[in-house]
């Protein structure tokens, strides 16, 4: 029945499938179980698994459940006032929308965006907005010319020119510039601009990528208004597939996924084969890393197993003296005792290096502390001279 | 004096014998002969002969660690970053998972691969709100409270960044299976399905999109057909039996199973129902796949069929093992179409391929585990590549194939199966094979 209902849908109007969808809402319970089986290729390519025999796929789900949800309330109605604070997200002039949705009433100029631009913008996005230090560039020349760079691709020539996306060339709708100004720039404090500076902004950006408003150049005294905004039509609208726009929208979304040949997928219901003996080309070449490849990588990468390096501690000479010589140099070769003078006379590296390693005679390496050599050797100055540096 | 003479005398004995077995190590690695081990075992290993250091002694009390922590030890198995990936003084960056260490099919939530779009975000939970509205008939606003109060579902999904392996469509460029594959990780999740929030909402007959919308300062938005929010599309605050961490969303993000991790919207705040799309930042000036045609997709939702050896790898080679030695290979499989059904596995970089075998839970959209038992030959140069099926009928394309349909510019999405070099002396280099 499943399977039946969404075959007819594919053939009809959008309409159909979102009533088709509330019919589905919390309706598991109702599915039948004996003739259903798992839909194949659903609306990204793949399968949904619906629920047969009280379960989904390998889970158990609880009946009880799709027939209660359609009581449950569980919070509260936002008031109009709460809605218009969060609802502030722009949607594009289209057909069923002439006037977009959400696009509000303001104004701005070419040269307060450019004001703008340099107190807030400039130090991420460059000069012009040509980017750098890995924030995105917001420009790199005339758009429409730009635009047809889209069919640049390296792959039988990896030293030709790639194609070059930014906002003129690659974007195919102003709202979502628009948009994103406003409730995600600048990056340290966002939703911190008015409307009408989101227009000026907005205005910059257009004139940068040398675009044209109605045949009309957004030129250095150009003021953009919503009226014109609405009018603006991007380079590269068509450059995108599947086609999202309209009543027919999933449909043809689904549609797209069906074919596998157009992501660049291998479907063995398709027509692609499983080879398993002799299923590479005379000309296959094993092509490695050049130059190094990519690294900085941080940290470093290695999969030892061993205790972090320890944060250098300052000596504390007279403590470390208390905790772990004393017991021991308080009496003998003490701090500053003459005795020491037939250690040191063979050399004070001797006398070092018998401390580091410890000595047959009772010495624990290093008097059993986990010192630094360095400052294991300050406090054998310091029993040597009975002094503190 | 006596007593103290002998430890002393043992303390020698015992360094003598780790200078032997480190010098043992590096012969050992060298691949040349082990005659020496005979002499130096004779006093038998001092990790068996001797006191340890943690044997004696009192241990940490029960209530040093209230939550816990990985052993000191284990400070090496960390997300990593690149300074190539780190955009906006790495607030709209990634940090990505040490598949290499990984075990089984469920990431640690601390080793979750993090990316964002400005920076983690840290909501208070008490001031929580999320707001679901347009076109239902009753819309809603809801704290954490009364979202954790609808009949909850936990499911084992991947979340995958769709730009996993992207640096390398026109070669490879990560010699590390971290970097080249860790653009992802998997974990138990628990949350509601929006459809049993929608069941007494009421989606009005012309709704055929969500935007999903986050309240970190990016307002990281998505656009998602209907279909997917009335299939399996969850709004979770569970990640692995605890609540999510900030990386991921804290308190509550989207989950759609299989579909691009951005998509999985992060500190989630806001639905809304709409007959028509958004045209968000990130579904256009990013994540979109552009085509020699000069053509882009957008709305690329699925994570396709795709698979990596994960043992060896760059990180992990196989330079201690000796001619002979019965090794496992393993890997992980996954696909964000289905259910995995089968991984093939060639020694010879795509030439031929044997069946490999599944191993422990197959879920769908889950990261899946695979297996084969191998013989080590001492000398022997490998290319040992994976591909994977799954129910939907996909299998992984081979590089060229791929590369014919979508050319080398389209940064995401990319599944072609990938290899690796393992050399005469076991070190293990990331290459691809191409025509």
């Amino acid at each position: 029945m499943f399977k039946l209902d969404r075959k007819l849908i594919i053939s009809t109007v959008a309409i159909t499938v979102a009533l088709f969808a509330v019919g589905c809402v919390g309706g598991e319970t109702s599915t039948p179980t004996s003739d259903v089986v798992n839909t194949p290729l659903d609306i990204d390519g793949g399968v949904s698994y619906k629920v047969i025999n009280g379960k989904t796929g390998p889970y158990y789900v609880n009946p009880q459940v799709s027939q209660d949800a359609p009581k449950i309330f569980n919070g509260r109605t936002p008031t109009p006032a709460e809605i218009k604070r969060w609802n502030t997200d722009l949607q594009p002039v289209s057909k069923l929308s002439p006037e977009g949705h959400g696009i509000p009433e303001g104004s701005g100029s070419v040269e307060d965006g450019e004001t703008i631009y340099e107190a807030k913008c400039v130090m991420c996005h460059g000069d012009f907005g040509s980017g750098g230090g890995g924030y995105p560039a917001l420009s790199k020349g005339n758009a429409y010319a730009l635009q047809k760079t889209l069919t640049n691709n390296r792959w039988k020539d990896p030293e030709a020119d790639g194609p070059t996306r930014v906002f003129g060339s690659y974007w195919p709708q102003v709202t979502t510039l628009w948009w994103y100004i406003r409730d995600g720039m600048p990056h340290p404090f966002s939703d911190s601009l008015t409307v009408d500076e989101t227009y000026a902004l907005t205005a910059y950006v257009l004139n940068i990528n040398e675009m044209k408003i109605d045949g009309e150049d957004v030129d250095d005294e150009y003021v953009l208004d919503r009226a014109k905004f609405l009018k603006i039509v991007m380079p590269n609208v068509n450059g995108f597939e599947p086609n999202i726009a309209g009543l027919n929208a999933l449909a043809d979304v689904r549609a797209y996924y069906r074919d596998a040949k157009n992501f660049g997928g291998q479907n063995l219901n398709q027509g692609a084969v499983r080879c398993m003996k002799d299923c590479q080309k005379a000309t296959a070449k094993v092509k490695y890393i050049q130059n190094g490849g990519i690294q900085g990588f941080s940290p470093k990468l290695t999969a030892v197993r061993d205790l972090p390096k320890k944060k250098a501690v300052a000596l504390d000479v007279k403590k470390t003296y208390n905790s772990n010589c004393a017991m021991c140099h308080s009496s003998f070769l003490s701090p500053g005792s003459a005795d020491w003078a037939g250690y040191t006379a063979k050399g004070i590296d001797k006398v070092y290096a018998n401390g580091i390693k410890g000595t047959p005679g009772g010495m624990p390496a290093k008097g059993g502390t986990a010192l630094s050599d360095a400052d294991f050797k300050t406090m054998v100055d310091y029993l040597i001279s009975g002094k503190l540096k | 004096m006596d007593n103290k003479k002998s430890q002393q005398k043992d303390t020698i004995d015992r360094r003598d014998f780790f200078k032997k077995t480190a010098a043992l190590s590096v012969t050992a690695l060298a691949g040349t002969s082990l005659l020496a081990s005979e002499e130096a075992l004779g006093k038998g290993d001092p990790a068996i002969m001797h006191h340890t250091k943690w044997g004696q002694k009192w241990g940490d009390p029960v209530t040093a660690n209230l939550y816990g922590v990985p052993s000191a030890y284990e400070h090496n198995n960390i997300r990593r970053n690149t300074s190539l990936l780190s955009s906006g003084n790495y607030r709209a960056s990634i940090a990505v998972t040490p598949i290499h260490e990984s075990e089984g099919i469920i990431t640690p939530n601390g080793l979750f691969f993090s990316r964002s779009h400005g920076g983690t975000a840290h909501v208070d939970p008490n001031e929580y709100r999320l707001m679901i509205h347009g076109l239902v008939e009753k819309p809603i606003v809801l704290t954490l409270a009364q979202l954790k109060r609808y009949p909850s579902v936990s499911r084992t999904h991947f979340i995958e960044c769709p730009a996993n392996g992207g640096q390398e469509w026109r070669g490879p460029q990560f010699n590390s299976v971290q970097f080249a594959k860790g653009f992802m990780s998997s974990a138990e999740w628990t949350g509601v399905y929006i459809k049993t929030i929608l069941a007494d909402l009421g989606l009005k007959p012309t709704a055929q999109w969500m935007l999903a919308e986050g309240s970190d300062n990016s307002k990281m938005g998505r656009t998602v057909p209907v279909d997917k929010v009335l299939d399996d599309a969850m709004i979770v605050w569970g990640q692995n039996g605890e609540a999510l961490r900030p990386e991921q969303g804290y308190p509550v993000r989207l989950l759609l199973p299989g579909w691009e991790g951005n998509l999985c919207v992060k500190w989630l705040r806001r639905l809304e129902f709409s007959q028509e799309p958004w045209y968000c930042k990130e579904e256009t000036s990013k994540y979109t796949d552009l085509k020699p045609t000069g053509k882009a997709i957008q709305h690329f939702y699925a994570n396709e069929i795709n698979s990596t050896v994960t043992s060896p790898s760059p990180e992990i080679p196989w330079t201690d093992l000796k001619d002979g030695d019965i090794v496992e290979i393993e890997g992980l499989a996954w696909s964000g179409m289905g259910t995995i059904t089968g991984v093939d596995l060639s020694f010879d970089g795509g030439k031929n391929y044997v069946e490999a075998k599944l191993k422990g839970l197959v879920l769908p959209k889950s990261w899946t585990r695979w297996s084969y038992m191998h013989t080590y030959k001492k000398g022997q140069k490998l290319l040992l590549t994976s591909r994977s099926m799954d129910d939907a009928g996909y299998i992984q394309p081979t590089i060229d194939q791929e590369v014919s349909v979508m050319g080398v510019e389209a940064v995401y999405h990319r599944n072609a199966v990938e290899t690796w070099e393992v050399t005469e002396t076991g070190k293990v280099n990331h290459v691809q094979i191409r025509s």
